[in-house]
């Protein structure tokens, strides 16, 4: 590709197909769209929709109280819970799944995905003991599924030689199951943690309406949204965004810290 | 003519067969391995099978690693066994049938864990290896010495060349302790001079020890014949379907094993367009 040799910024290389653009290039060009869009944004006229200006506003004054930290945090020790949750019952499930007994479970926890909480809120409530118990139970059964559609989907797609090599070397299976899923798949593990770690951050919001007693981002927004407070709104929309943009990075980073044969 | 015998069978394929839903790919194979005993040296065996490509060598391959169970016929191999006696416990020789991590492997593409570095993943293979018991990390000092990828011990695979890497997959597989090997076009792919020194360390492996036998599957004549003491054909017969062994060339008598500077010889000239004919 002639995208090989790009240090400066050449306006004329964005348009090219296949072009690879070096990192400051794209710095440049993603706050430049960003800005054009937000004064885009400001100067058109929007009726009830709040322009970045007001939403900056509406952040500040969010920032002005505890109000937001202590909601943001219990949503985030809540997700934090629900993903750990849901890491340990995945692998389990999915390093059971190579043993055909614990076959059909970990192919009907994958089917679960299809399932709406809508019709099953009231079945979590009478399983669990309080509001907290609730909100992370269908936490956790809303990711599972997710995380395990992952899961096996890397597990099917191991190569036929890692198990060849593992023969070759005279491995039990069991050793095997240790050598290629579990060790050998552990980067992959974080790698379906960081993609599907939207989905719990998504569903935060949710599940945090259906019990508002332990607050959470989720009870600010439903608030909010009542009264049609759009500017607290979009600035609290912003704060997820961005939230889970970090996590994202931060996941990144150190999945190839941990496993640094990932940057090779 | 050098001195020699061919002694004990080591491995065996028995009438092997192999079908893919009705398509015939391998019938009736036969051929023995036997012990070579040269006086004075610990003469390994080096064997190779030759054939065109898409003949069915690969498939050859993994039923004789005990990666693929053939479709008929038994592949035995001659193991040392220990049993108990009024005097303690002894050695005793047996045959049996081939099993998965028999011999050690070395495939075509050198594949070796991406999650491992070099020396762990050398330190996973000599772990299983009993003789080696606490003396795996020597064991692998060692190795690495003698086949000059100290250096590399601490690197992922990723980080490697090709050179290297095959270099790792038949340490790794020597550290193993089988004392047979099968390498799947082990020259495809090298440049001449990494070509010579892949030749003379596999020379040197076969060197290694009296019952170390390399089973070599190419389709580069010249290079395996220049190593090998037996060279078995695969190839079809007209009118039937499948491969087989259509020649076994013993180049112990025609005076072409172990020796170097063969390529102006007329017998290997001769030898090689034998076999070319053949296939």
């Amino acid at each position: 590709m002639g995208g090989l040799a790009a240090p400066h910024f050449k306006s004329s290389n964005m348009f090219k197909p296949f072009e690879t653009i070096s990192r400051s290039s794209l710095l440049i060009m993603v706050a430049l769209q960003v800005l054009f869009f937000l004064v885009l944004w400001q100067l058109s006229p929007g009726g009830l929709i709040p322009g970045p200006i007001q939403i900056l506003d509406g952040l500040g004054q969010l920032l002005a109280t505890r109000l937001l930290f202590d909601n943001l945090l219990a949503s985030l020790v809540l997700t934090l819970k629900a993903l750990v949750y849901s890491i340990v019952l995945t692998l389990l499930f999915s390093y059971l799944s190579v043993l055909p007994f614990f076959q059909p479970m970990a192919q009907f926890l994958v089917k679960c995905r299809y399932l709406t909480l809508t019709g099953l809120i009231f079945i979590f409530t009478l399983l669990t003991k309080d509001g907290g118990a609730l909100k992370l139970s269908l936490l956790v059964f809303g990711i599972v599924p997710f995380f395990m559609t992952s899961f096996l989907s890397v597990i099917v797609r191991t190569p036929a030689q890692e198990f060849e090599l593992c023969q070759t070397l005279g491995y039990s299976r069991w050793q095997t199951l240790y050598e290629v899923i579990i060790v050998g798949k552990a980067d992959q593990v974080f790698e379906i943690v960081r993609q599907n770690f939207a989905i719990a951050w998504m569903m935060i919001t949710m599940v945090e309406g259906l019990n508002m007693s332990e607050g959470g981002i989720g009870t600010l927004l439903i608030k909010y949204n009542k009264y049609n407070d759009l500017p607290h709104v979009l600035a609290l929309q912003g704060v997820v965004f961005g939230l889970g943009l970090c996590f994202d990075y931060l996941l990144g980073l150190l999945r190839h810290w941990l496993f640094s044969y990932t940057n090779l | 003519m050098t001195a020699y015998t061919k002694n004990d069978v080591l491995l065996q394929a028995k009438d092997i067969s192999l079908y893919y839903d009705d398509k015939c790919i391998l019938r009736n194979i036969d051929f023995t391995v036997r012990d070579i005993v040269r006086p004075g040296l610990q003469q390994g065996q080096v064997v190779s099978l030759i054939g065109r490509s898409g003949i069915g060598k690969t498939q050859l391959f993994r039923v004789l690693s005990g990666l693929q169970k053939p479709s008929g016929g038994t592949i035995t191999v001659r193991e040392r066994k220990p049993v108990e006696s009024g005097n303690g416990s002894i050695e005793v020789w047996r045959e049996r049938p081939v099993r998965a991590g028999d011999m050690g492997v070395i495939f075509q593409n050198y594949y070796q864990f991406g999650w491992r570095t070099v020396r762990q993943s050398l330190l996973l293979a000599a772990r299983k290896n009993p003789a080696l018991a606490g003396k795996e990390e020597d064991a692998i000092r060692e190795y690495a010495g003698r086949f000059d990828i100290t250096d590399v011990l601490q690197r992922y695979p990723a980080q490697l060349s090709g050179g290297q890497q095959q270099r790792v997959s038949i340490i790794q597989q020597l550290l193993k302790g089988s004392n047979f090997l099968l390498l799947d076009e082990p020259f495809s792919g090298l440049d001449i001079c990494v070509l010579d020194k892949v030749t003379e360390l596999l020379l040197q492996v076969s060197l290694s020890d009296e019952l170390k036998t390399l089973i070599i599957v190419s389709h580069d004549i010249a290079t395996t014949v220049e190593i090998s003491d037996t060279v078995f054909i695969l190839g079809k017969e007209s009118g039937k379907e499948g491969s087989t062994i259509i020649r076994e060339i013993d180049l112990i008598e025609r005076g072409l094993a172990w020796r170097h500077d063969l390529r102006q010889d007329k017998v290997f000239v001769d030898t090689l367009a034998e076999i070319k004919g053949c296939l």
